[in-house]
């Protein structure tokens, strides 16, 4: 009888055991994977928020915008820019930026303005779909505004309403002007959404009598490019601007982020060793059980090798085996935590340091979400079966038919 | 800085008692709080220029004032900004916008932002604080001729709503009228400097024709105020101080 055919009989033998084995791997593998794919869709989510909404990757100003924000600190000659960026893969948005005060009927407040073009926009971040009532700029509606959620609350106007917008032009003139607001954006970051104004380009260059190039360049780097890279790329580029990566323009955030996923990493070890002890029990009990068992088989002249790889045999079906039913009955649930997600926005509020998280935890499928799991359960059990297995195949008949 | 209508009223007449130790830089204080004391109302017609590095313009404008609480403003050139009015009443400012036709009230967070493109604040516009009552004043310099000048040091009390640490006033003395007035930051450097020339008289009552805001970290800037008419204790319609006299 072949050793493995042998150990395929074994794990039958004692049908209840072998369940109870399986079911702890595969409840396992259960959980792992979809903690796994809960914490990437988080992270991933965070970090997306930051970069699709409001940072892009990259970010270029004028040399002197970041110190003193003005009206008059614009990167000029951007079309050209704009042509070597998209020639090299990247995507880019050019913004046009002033302070001012927007005002309805009722109050008035102080208003970030950012005039830009919606369909290069679109291309670079994901705004034109945080609208939540309402819709996104039109390029036909030079009048049309979007505005942040807070500030829209604060101006109490909903779409359709009229607000005016008030500063100074570059020519020293009073800038202002009547629009109609489009829509009102969802939660963005608290700056957005306290004070943003969103507006064509074009209209912006009326209101604020502008006719340089743009204040903020927002680049999205290929996927296949690093971000440090990118920048370093870019700053070769255009030496004389000021060329920031997100993580440099929000160090917090970045740090943040990085700890919030050495704080998941640490939950994660901590998850795995609590069922690596229960599937490790598993193993042992199912093994120590049957040293009699294994006396015999030692009795009739088996040798140790062949005892010990029985043992190992019998380990690996019941793993496959729980791979198996795991993979398969964690599918449902995956399916559910990555299409409907959990709502952790009744928990307490949807920002997180100042940016937007969505109120719902979407998880992410990745490769990754099935190899970690299924790579550690394999090494978690090889771990748990390996002393007793060694144990038993040096064991002597007379000390097992002994063993109680 | 003061209202600009009444700039030299509360700037160099301080009501009230003053806050000097000095008998002499008291007697200063309230002699120049007695030159404009009883001054009800005035009217007048002036012209700012602001220059800056980006760009040079002219204003001509009307002003109504009543005490240094209220005052309206309104904007007779250039063509553009016509009709363009502010009105400050109490503590707060309006703006009527002829061209959208609406009045906005400046919120707080805006009061630290520039009046019409200028080198003033709305915060000027509505500072009502007075030497006597808010700042703590000593003589640096006293003169003892009529050709000389007086340099007093201001600081604002704990309690005043100033955003200046320090104040200090040149005041030539044959007139007792201030002639430089620079405002400092937190650590003791100039911010801007007011200087007030041309005294002329009306109704008896010295005022600077040339007001020049300059402002230190702006080299080359400046706002210029230049009085074309002015006249005290006029007797203004009881409705000019309101929303509705804003929009006309």
């Amino acid at each position: 009888m072949t050793t493995f055919k042998m150990a395929w009989r074994n794990i039958w033998r004692n049908s209840r055991r072998t369940l109870v084995t399986v079911a702890a791997m595969s409840l396992a593998l259960m959980v792992t994977v979809n903690y796994q794919a809960i914490m990437t869709g988080l992270l991933s989510s965070l970090e997306g928020n930051i970069l699709d909404l409001e940072m892009g990757d990259i970010q270029v100003f004028a040399p002197d915008y970041r110190d003193r924000p003005s009206i008059y600190s614009s990167v000029d000659e951007v079309d050209p820019m704009l042509e070597t960026l998209e020639a090299d893969g990247y995507r880019v948005t050019t913004r046009l930026l002033a302070g001012g005060l927007a005002a309805s009927d009722e109050t008035s407040a102080g208003a970030m303005v950012r005039g830009l073009e919606p369909g290069r926009e679109a291309e670079a971040t994901l705004i034109h779909d945080h609208v939540v009532q309402g819709s996104w700029l039109d390029p036909e509606d030079p009048r049309g505004i979007v505005l942040g959620a807070k500030l829209a609350k604060s101006l109490a106007v909903a779409p359709g309403d009229e607000v005016i917008l008030l500063s100074q032009s570059t020519d020293g003139s009073i800038a202002n002007d009547l629009y109609e607001v489009r829509g009102v954006l969802g939660v963005i970051s608290d700056g957005t959404d306290r004070a943003g104004v969103f507006m064509l380009d074009e209209a912006f260059r009326n209101l604020f009598y502008f006719d340089g190039g743009a204040h903020q360049l927002l680049i999205r780097t290929p996927g296949d490019v690093d971000l440090g890279t990118a920048v370093e790329y870019l700053r070769g580029l255009w030496a004389d601007l000021d060329i920031q990566s997100w993580r440099d323009l929000l160090p917090t955030m970045s740090q943040m982020l990085d700890s919030a996923a050495a704080a998941l990493a640490v939950f994660m070890v901590i998850i795995y060793i609590a069922i690596a002890i229960t599937v490790i029990n598993a193993m042992l009990m199912a093994v120590f059980e049957r040293v009699r068992e294994f006396g015999v088989l030692k009795a009739i002249g088996v040798e140790p090798g062949r005892v010990f790889r029985i043992i190992l045999i019998e380990s690996a079906m019941q793993c496959g085996l729980a791979i198996v039913i795991g993979l398969t009955l964690s599918l449902p649930l995956l399916w559910y935590v990555s299409t409907v997600g959990i709502d952790v926005g009744r928990l307490g509020g949807a920002s997180m340091a100042g940016m937007a998280m969505d109120p719902i935890w979407l998880g992410v499928v990745t490769p990754a979400t099935f190899v970690i799991p299924v790579v550690l359960l394999i090494f978690m059990v090889a771990l748990a079966v390996l002393y007793p297995a060694l144990k038993a195949a040096r064991i002597q008949p007379v000390e097992a038919m002994r063993y109680q | 800085m003061k209202s600009i209508t009444v700039v030299l009223l509360t700037i160099l007449a301080a009501g009230g008692a003053s806050a000097a130790d000095d008998p002499e830089v008291q007697a200063l204080l309230v002699r120049m709080d007695d030159l404009y004391r009883g001054t009800a109302s005035s009217h007048g017609k002036m012209t700012m220029r602001v220059k800056t590095n980006r760009f040079q313009r002219e204003i001509s404008m009307e002003m109504w004032s009543e005490g240094a609480e209220k005052s309206l403003i309104r904007i007779l050139g250039p063509a553009r900004d016509r009709g363009t009015a502010t009105l400050k009443a109490d503590q707060n400012i309006w703006n009527y916008l002829p061209k959208v036709d609406r009045t906005i009230k400046v919120p707080v967070a805006m009061m630290s932002g520039s009046w019409m493109g200028s080198h003033l604040s709305n915060d000027d516009l509505v500072d009502s604080s007075r030497f006597s009552e808010d700042f703590q004043c000593h003589a640096v310099q006293k003169s003892e001729s009529k050709q000389g000048f007086w340099l007093l040091e201001c600081v604002p009390n704990e309690d005043a709503v100033v955003v200046y640490s320090k104040t200090t006033l040149k005041i030539r003395a044959n007139n007792e009228i201030a002639t430089e007035v620079t405002d400092y930051d937190e650590r003791g450097n100039p911010v801007r400097t007011m200087m007030l020339s041309e005294i002329d008289e009306i109704s008896g009552r010295l005022y600077p024709r040339h007001i020049r805001m300059v402002p230190n970290d702006k080299p080359g800037e400046y706002t210029e105020m230049i009085y074309d008419e002015m006249e005290f204790d006029v007797r203004l319609p009881e409705d000019t101080f309101t929303l509705r006299s804003l929009k006309k």
